[in-house]
């Protein structure tokens, strides 16, 4: 954009002002050259001078944007037709005005320099970076402008020129934009407390569902004919897995809506209880976990022991035959820790590692294997909450990974 | 009759709970955990004042060893009850368990800010409702030295 602008080294000013000035930019060695080379050469180069000045003019008024020069006292001395259309004025008009009659505010105030600075710097300053001003148009109404501005050497000092957008689509895209993002964070934390409110209200009906289904199997079996007592099995287990479902989407909307603060947390610990809640199912498949060099993480510690159970708890769960192993281990990358769950089971087919995540996603029937589907995306959500990504890498029959990042402590907090 | 024998003079429990589910399942764990408690009911907070006031038609209601109380209750809430309760020079030394649904912490702590004896939420199965209220028997009826009802006898 500038070297267009100031190669020229022109005059800005319309040819019919001042002709012989647009000649002034050369430097003394142009001086020399016409003494040496007499009125002829002069002759060619007022020519040049005027093919420059008219190409100069030409890149003007082919400019996509309004061109507005304007001298150190703010006044424009220069517009292309783009400016005519903006700004709802003739070009007659607009020479000689006060730039604060179409950019009220912002504008000015950039031409006067410090006293410390030159005006060059000062406008070096704001080369190519685009300013954000309203601009006004003839009639009084105003429209959002982006404004570059670069610096114009002439005979009267700098000059400058500013390349005026109208950015009015953009704003009303942007502001559109910012408006929905809104609403959507509304209806998302809404949707949680929903789904909040409902899981728990939900619990209390089902409880006596469950409890009276069991004390009736408990007090009932073989009392009554063999259907009775198959009939009271499938409600029992009906509801005792729905109270699995319903205590695992209380869990997942706990994430969002009872989160606490990130605070330094030792990773160690938070496997170390993991193991704790897991003693059961560790015992039950002679599980060997191991991890090692566990750092100090910045983490909701409640998440984090839940987010090593889920994950450490599905390599374990989903074992093939043998004794399975699980390790965890982390790694620094910057400022966050990444840090790897690796098991030596079943592995998941290259295709489910997206769906895996979501919400009520099994791979297995429930014959195969017990769940709710809600594990894994419980993991996602918490490891999201501390503003990393979780992600599988697996193969079938030879286990899987499963990676996600942690913020590392500062280390002005250690 | 050993239990008899453990419990020579019958332990009397207020239970706070409008859910009538609730009060027979609470009922059948006592029953199975330890035969000599005698259960009785109030199905909302003003009910349960007066049964420990002994205003009509609680007039002859025993001093209850143990409160069992829900915390949502209708007419005066469980936490009502309780601050009116601890507030009462006679019947604060009466240990007042919640015993609720809510695992919620505004709850946990405002009842401990009440002088709540202690907290537990009901849990989702039976077998794990019937062991907690079994523990709460062992400790509340059985091991923990309550203060000697003498002086009010």
């Amino acid at each position: 954009m500038r070297d267009p602008m100031t190669a020229p080294q022109t005059d800005p000013r319309p040819p019919t002002d001042q002709p012989r000035n647009s000649l002034g930019g050369g430097g003394g060695e142009h001086h020399e050259r016409a003494r040496r080379s007499g009125p002829e050469w002069f002759a060619r180069e007022l020519e040049t001078a005027k093919a420059s000045e008219a190409r100069y003019r030409g890149l003007l008024e082919a400019a996509p944007d309004a061109m507005i020069v304007v001298d150190r006292a703010g006044d424009i001395v220069l517009v292309n037709a783009q400016s005519e259309i903006r700004f709802g004025y003739r070009r007659h008009e607009l020479l000689g005005k006060a730039v604060t009659d179409i950019i009220p505010a912002g504008f000015a105030e950039r031409l006067i320099a410090d006293a410390e600075r030159t005006t060059e710097a000062a406008l070096a300053q704001q080369m190519g970076t685009g300013i954000e001003l309203v601009g006004r148009r003839k009639d009084g109404s105003e429209f959002p402008i982006e404004i570059m501005l670069s610096p114009l050497d002439s005979e009267e000092g700098v000059l400058v020129t500013a390349a005026i957008r109208d950015i009015s689509v953009r704003k009303a895209a942007e502001a559109e934009l910012l408006e929905k993002v809104e609403a959507l964070h509304v209806s998302n934390v809404e949707l949680e407390q929903f789904a909040y409110a409902a899981s728990h209200d939900l619990q209390e009906p089902l409880r006596m569902i469950s409890s009276y289904t069991q004390l009736l199997a408990r007090r009932y079996e073989g009392r009554l004919d063999s259907d009775a007592d198959e009939f009271i099995a499938f409600a029992v287990d009906g509801a005792s897995r729905m109270q699995r479902l319903i205590g695992d989407l209380l869990a997942y909307s706990r994430v969002g809506t009872q989160g606490r603060e990130l605070r330094p947390t030792s990773s160690d610990v938070a496997v170390r209880q993991a193991l704790v809640n897991l003693r059961g199912a560790i015992e039950e498949s002679d599980a060997v976990v191991t991890s090692a060099d566990m750092p100090d993480v910045m983490a909701d510690e409640m998440q984090l022991v839940q987010l090593f159970q889920n994950l450490i708890g599905n390599g374990i769960k989903y074992r093939r035959g043998d004794a399975p192993r699980v390790a965890v281990s982390a790694v620094r990358r910057g400022d966050r820790w990444t840090i790897d769950v690796t098991d030596n089971g079943l592995g998941i087919d290259a295709q489910y590692f997206d769906r895996i995540f979501g919400m009520f996603q099994r791979l297995h029937g429930r014959e195969e294997f017990a769940g709710t589907g809600i594990g894994l995306a419980i993991a996602k959500k918490i490891v999201e909450r501390h503003g990393g990504t979780i992600t599988v890498e697996s193969k079938i029959d030879h286990g899987s990974t499963f990676r996600f990042s942690l913020p590392a402590v500062a280390r002005a907090l250690t | 009759m050993t239990l008899q024998a453990e419990h020579p003079i019958p332990r009397h429990v207020l239970l706070v709970d409008d859910s009538a589910g609730d009060v027979r399942l609470t009922r059948e764990a006592f029953r199975d955990a330890n035969s000599t408690v005698v259960i009785h009911v109030a199905n909302d907070g003003v009910d349960a004042m007066a049964f420990l006031r002994r205003e009509a038609p609680h007039a002859a209601a025993p001093r209850p060893d143990l409160i069992l109380l829900d915390l949502n209750l209708p007419r005066m809430d469980g936490r009502e009850v309780l601050a009116r309760v601890k507030a009462d020079e006679d019947l604060k030394t009466i240990p007042t368990i919640i015993l609720t649904t809510s695992d919620a912490q505004a709850d946990i702590i405002r009842s401990y800010e009440l002088q709540a004896n202690g907290y537990v939420s009901k849990p989702a199965g039976l077998d794990e409702f019937e062991e907690l209220i079994r523990s709460v028997d062992d400790f509340w009826l059985s091991k923990a030295k309550l203060p000697s009802r003498r002086a009010d006898l």
